[in-house]
């Protein structure tokens, strides 16, 4: 064997090496159900009631219904956009206005703009009727 | 789950008298993996076809049109010759029981959970499911201002298919769309296996194949990248193959695979525009190396020329959304405010973005191990790779462009896609790169076609 052939073959079998994904190949024997659990809770690991929380505001209002989103981080990094993003997700339909933008300037025109406020994980102090309430937190019509 | 795969045998079942319309002779793998990706393809120009008409998505008027398509498809195939000049057969191999363990292992993490990626619901997902409960394209959410972080401007070949999923369940569901993904990759994978049997022994064609198996799945499940890989992966390895043999099917499949390419994402467009480059440098400058059969004195110039046009289809499949996106005013992030002020802006400091780039890249040692493989080959094999490699590196200079003139934190933004953009070019660089190792390790040199013997 000649060292072309050789670096030839070495090359082509580290080629073949590296694209082997062994993790990949360990998924039909390995015990999924802890996997699935994880990945099921991953979107909503910091606030895992907020999806049910979402559903039951979806149940309680209409398609075209605008909906302001209050939850315990207002930052835009430290969660907020984590709550609208999701609260977009969850309802397609209503138009979900933020209340802060990505450089943390509040938009207040929003919040009176909106038909509804979900809050969720805070009480909300503004005069507004509770429509609804569960799931750790409320569904409030602006008066 | 069992929705979801009745909609992937039903856009395979759609493909295929495209597939047959476009290229009469293909069967096997080539026939089975070309029909989905082109039933996938077909059902995005469906959907947005009804909702430019406000016709409302329903199963009744979408499985209408694309019985429409495939009746239209169906006599077009029916009036193509049917002979051929090869034969192509694809042998089985051991080294495919491999890939297809690989590929249900993919199934089988794909389909873990309900899609779980950021960008699936914030993004993709999202419009899907925005669309489906106004039965259409949803123009009011594409420009609303407190939408842009759904990026409206973005194709949306896989959202449509998301809907036709969700519309074929009887709603929407993201318990089991992991399976589409599966079958971009298998579908990619398919038309590599015949593409590579043509060119090399059965037992080179089935290791490349499985090599390419963890290139083909998109660890980004729920993410356009799946659909990009499979479909800018096809196109790609098809104008290769017309390079190097004329063939007038390969042609229209790699234009057709390309224009559905530039409808998964922007980088799909970046790659139409990055294979249009490469095809008529390498044309125009390939000497005999390039194949043009019939006519062996045409001056390199109409050659390139003639060649390009051959490429209509993708610009012409690419050309309703651009114009749609233009219509609706929808923005693109790369090119809001000052894009060229930023990018002079940053011009100076590229060699340290560059190097930001190359330390931050996603499996290194995969990416040396293909350079080290085209400094190794034969410089007469590597220039027979030239379109696969410079397509390559003209889409890598795209990506770096695009991140010199981004308005985000530039950290930030290499930091949360680099390893998706070079995932997305690896397919075809690794295929020309293998072949080009294991046909110099043959006897010969190189020994084309080596599956593909005449039938007549």
């Amino acid at each position: 064997m000649t060292l072309r052939r050789a670096l030839l073959l070495l090359s082509l079998a580290t080629i073949v090496a590296m694209c082997i994904e062994p993790r990949l190949l360990q998924m039909p024997f390995v015990e999924r159900g802890p996997y699935a659990r994880a990945l099921a809770v991953f979107p909503d690991r910091q606030w895992p009631q907020y999806p049910q929380f979402l559903e039951g505001i979806r149940a309680h209002t209409r398609p075209g219904d605008t909906i302001a989103v209050v939850v315990p981080a207002m930052g835009w990094d430290e969660g907020y956009s984590y709550a609208y993003y999701r609260a977009s997700y969850f309802l397609t339909g209503r138009e979900v206005l933020p209340l802060v933008d990505p450089e943390n300037r509040q938009l207040p025109q929003n919040f009176r703009g909106a038909r509804y406020v979900a809050a969720f994980g805070v009480t909300l102090r503004a005069p507004a009727d509770v429509v609804w309430r569960g799931d750790g937190g409320t569904l409030s019509r602006l008066r | 789950m069992t929705a979801t795969l009745v909609a992937i045998l039903s856009l395979t079942v759609l493909g295929i008298p495209i597939t047959l319309a476009v290229d009469r002779r293909a069967r096997g793998p080539l026939l089975v993996g070309s029909s989905f990706l082109y039933g996938s393809g077909a059902m995005f120009v469906v959907m947005l076809a009804l909702s430019v008409a406000h016709v409302p998505w329903t199963l009744i008027s979408v499985s209408a049109s694309a019985l429409v398509i495939f009746c239209g498809a169906a006599i077009i195939a029916r009036g193509q010759p049917s002979t051929g000049s090869r034969q192509r057969v694809t042998s089985p191999y051991v080294f495919d029981l491999v890939t297809l363990l690989t590929l249900t292992s993919y199934a089988l993490y794909a389909t873990l959970a309900p899609l779980w990626e950021w960008d699936f619901w914030a993004i993709w997902g999202l419009k899907a499911k925005a669309f489906l409960e106004v039965g259409g394209i949803d123009w009011h959410f594409l420009e609303s201002r407190w939408n842009t972080f759904a990026h409206p401007d973005y194709p949306l070949l896989v959202p449509s298919n998301f809907d036709f999923v969700a519309l074929v369940n009887g709603g929407w569901s993201d318990r089991w769309l992991g399976l589409v993904f599966v079958a971009w990759a298998v579908a990619l994978l398919l038309i590599v296996r015949a593409l590579a049997a043509r060119e090399t022994s059965p037992f080179f064609a089935s290791l490349l194949t499985l090599a390419l198996v963890s290139l083909a799945v998109s660890r980004y499940v729920g993410l356009a990248e799946g659909a990009l890989i499979a479909f800018g992966g096809a196109g790609v390895l098809f104008v290769r193959t017309a390079l190097r043999d004329g063939e007038a099917a390969a042609w229209r499949h790699g234009a057709l695979m390309l224009g559905f390419a530039a409808n998964c994402k922007n980088e799909g467009m970046a790659l139409m525009v990055a294979v249009t480059i490469a095809a008529g440098v390498v044309s125009w400058f390939g000497g005999r190396q390039v194949a043009w059969p019939g006519n062996a004195t045409v001056r390199p110039r109409d050659r390139a020329i003639t060649r390009l046009f051959v490429l209509w289809p993708a610009y012409a499949l690419a050309a309703p959304w651009l114009l749609l996106r233009a219509m609706h005013a929808l923005p693109t992030d790369i090119v809001g405010g000052s894009a060229v002020s930023r990018l002079m802006a940053r011009l100076p400091y590229a060699h340290q973005i560059l190097g930001f780039l190359a330390a931050r890249l996603y499996e290194p040692w995969f990416w040396m191990a293909i350079l080290a493989g085209l400094l190794i080959a034969p410089a007469v094999a590597r220039r027979r790779e030239l379109f696969v490699i410079l397509v390559t590196v003209i889409q890598l200079a795209f990506y770096v462009v695009a991140y010199l003139s981004t308005p985000h934190n530039l950290r930030w933004h290499v930091l949360t896609s680099w390893s998706r953009l070079t995932g997305q070019i690896a397919v075809a660089i690794t295929f020309a790169v293998f072949l080009m190792l294991a046909n110099s390790l043959r006897d010969g040199q190189d020994a084309p076609h080596a599956e593909a013997r005449p039938d007549e």
